[in-house]
């Protein structure tokens, strides 16, 4: 198949699953057609962010996986679980009414800045690495201790489905903002496409080649943590898709990221739109946590993956 | 003529922050159509010095023009200068995606551009290795790959790191002759006159390329330490104590004499009686017998 001929299979799958996602719930099948209150004002716009969710966490894998040259970073690598864990939870502990998505846009991106404040200097993804590690630890570390140390038990169970991911029930016009990011953010990452192609043979050969190295590397960077902490705001830590998506799309269609863009971003909004509808209606009533759907989907399929690719 | 290529007063350095000068006082003028050979001992400054001839690192002092201007930055550098590193990972891509890699920036690959790949690709021998991934070829088919990126936007100037490194016979010989082919001066080519003497026959797979993009005339900087291919460049330029120890024909410069001095080692020149290429040896060091 041709990487065209992929793309356009996967936005017809991806149509599909929505469709598939809207009829499943909690309280049983509803058949599309008809438009419920519940159809409309619940699971639509649920899908609708279930996609926008998955779409920009694997974009932003794209955007970290050029700009690290590590096939294994995902989003969240330079701290940013570390920096959204520790904001949502401090958020849910001192204003426990307030919902805690700003709070972790903000506490990923804060992260971010600091890892790359650390390891300022020459470039090096090594260094970037490593910070990222050091300040995700010591803030999961301090996400932790407000876990324990906080008084109000009602915390952790709060806490405890926000860092495993939960879409809640968005208002459809709280999806408008996130939708216009998203878009805006993939659509400026697919017009770089061939500049992040040469990206990818090293900084020295991508300068040679004509690249503005340096300021292609802040914007990906940019887009990559933008596009995370919209998520994050969104949804809280919604694992292994930012790193799954890109990798099944570099598997179906090559290198390019002109095609690798689209694909992964229909790929990540296919995978957490199928992973919601499990979390809502494998347990029904009870809902599962979106991201613990989407590691116990994305870690078999993963290595399954790697499986194929030692064979 | 405009030099391809002309180095006044040039001091380069290593290390981004705060770097270290190898060499200065550099002058160097190259023709199109020329090849030059930079020799000299591991940090001598060879790759430092092609570096800033790339335009990937400023030189410390002195100034460089490329075909008489500065090198643009962005989109249009390919056009003035083809540049081959050292130590490029093996990449996912085809040679196709590769070559396309090398056109300019600036404008979406058209019809002619298609050509521009086709064309570096047929030259570089790789037509049937097309659509290969670079993975899977051969150090010598990965390295004419490079090399036709380089090549694919037709710059004046052609800058080789090392190109001929760990590469066998036949892969050498390839690039010997691919090198050839790129700075054989147009009239000869175009009178169909054999390729010099010097690199033996070009293998079978490189076609006469008289009408595609790739013209001929394009000057070479070769940074190697492989002296068989320096001798078949037009002048060699020694680099030692960080300077530019000596400039000039192969046959003057890569004398056991002054390789002595500037390699620090003891080698032997095997002329070939055929006229062709020289060939080196390293002199073993003598061991001392203990009395």
């Amino acid at each position: 198949m041709t990487p065209r001929a992929v793309i356009v299979a996967a936005a017809i799958v991806c149509i599909a699953a929505a469709a598939l996602a809207i009829c499943a719930g909690s309280t049983g099948w509803r058949a599309p057609w008809a438009w419920t209150a519940m159809v409309g004002e619940l699971r639509a716009p649920r899908v609708a962010l279930a996609g926008l969710v998955g779409a920009a966490l694997a974009v932003a894998g794209v955007a970290m996986q050029a700009v690290l040259h590590n096939d294994l970073a995902d989003p969240y690598v330079l701290g940013l679980s570390g920096g959204a864990s520790a904001g949502a939870v401090a958020s849910l502990a001192l204003w426990p009414g307030l919902p805690p998505g700003p709070a972790a846009a903000a506490g990923a991106t804060g992260a971010a800045l600091v890892v790359r404040g650390l390891a300022a200097g020459p470039y090096d993804p090594t260094r970037l690495l490593l910070a990222g590690v050091a300040v995700g630890s010591i803030l999961a570390s301090a996400t932790g201790m407000i876990l324990v140390l906080a008084p109000a038990s009602q915390l952790l169970r709060s806490a405890t489905s926000w860092l495993f991911g939960g879409l809640g029930t968005p208002h459809a016009s709280a999806l408008i903002a996130p939708a216009i990011a998203v878009t805006a953010g993939t659509a400026w990452l697919w017009s770089q496409a061939s500049r992040i192609d040469r990206l990818t043979l090293g900084d020295d050969a991508a300068a040679a080649l004509g690249v503005a190295v340096t300021r292609l590397r802040h914007g990906l960077l940019a887009i990559a943590v933008a596009l995370t902490a919209i998520a994050v705001a969104a949804a809280g830590l919604v694992g292994f898709v930012g790193l799954i998506a890109p990798h099944a799309a570099r598997r179906l269609v090559g290198p390019c990221h002109r095609h690798l863009i689209v694909l992964s971003a229909l790929l990540g909004a296919l995978l957490v739109m199928a992973a919601d509808a499990v979390a809502r209606t494998a347990f029904a009533p009870r809902e599962l946590p979106v991201g613990l759907v989407t590691a116990s989907i994305g870690g078999p399929a993963f290595l399954w993956q790697l499986r194929r690719g030692a064979a | 003529m405009t030099p391809a290529l002309a180095a006044s007063g040039l001091a380069v350095g290593r290390g981004r922050s705060a770097p270290v000068a190898v060499l200065s006082g550099v002058d160097l003028a190259i023709q199109p159509g020329e090849r030059v050979a930079l020799v000299g001992r591991n940090g001598a400054g060879k790759t430092t010095l092609l570096r800033a001839f790339a335009g990937l690192d400023r030189p410390l002092a002195g100034e460089i023009r490329w075909a008489g201007g500065g090198l643009p930055h962005g989109a249009a550098r390919v056009r003035r200068v083809g540049v081959l590193l050292q130590g490029e990972p093996a990449s996912p891509f085809t040679v196709r995606a590769l070559v396309t890699l090398g056109l300019a920036l600036d404008r979406p690959p058209g019809p002619r551009e298609q050509d521009a790949v086709d064309a570096a690709i047929a030259l570089a021998g790789l037509g049937a290795l097309a659509e290969r991934r670079c993975a899977q070829l051969s150090g010598g088919e990965a390295q004419r790959a490079l090399i036709a990126r380089a090549l694919v936007a037709a710059p004046p100037l052609l800058v080789l790191d090392e190109p001929t490194n760990h590469l066998d016979p036949a892969g050498r010989a390839m690039i010997e002759a691919l090198i050839d082919q790129v700075c054989s001066p147009i009239t000869a080519r175009s009178r169909g006159e054999p390729a010099d003497h010097r690199t033996g026959p070009l293998p079978a797979q490189l076609p006469d390329h008289r009408t595609g993009p790739l013209s001929g005339g394009v000057a070479v900087v070769i940074a190697t330490h492989d002296l068989a291919l320096a001798a078949t460049c037009d002048r060699v330029a020694l680099l030692a104590d960080g300077r530019l120890a000596a400039l000039g024909p192969p046959g003057e410069i890569l004398t056991p004499a002054r390789l002595a001095d500037a390699l620090g080692a003891q080698i032997r020149r095997i002329d070939d009686p055929d006229g062709g290429p020289p060939a080196f040896r390293i002199a073993r060091p003598r061991r001392e017998v203990a009395a």
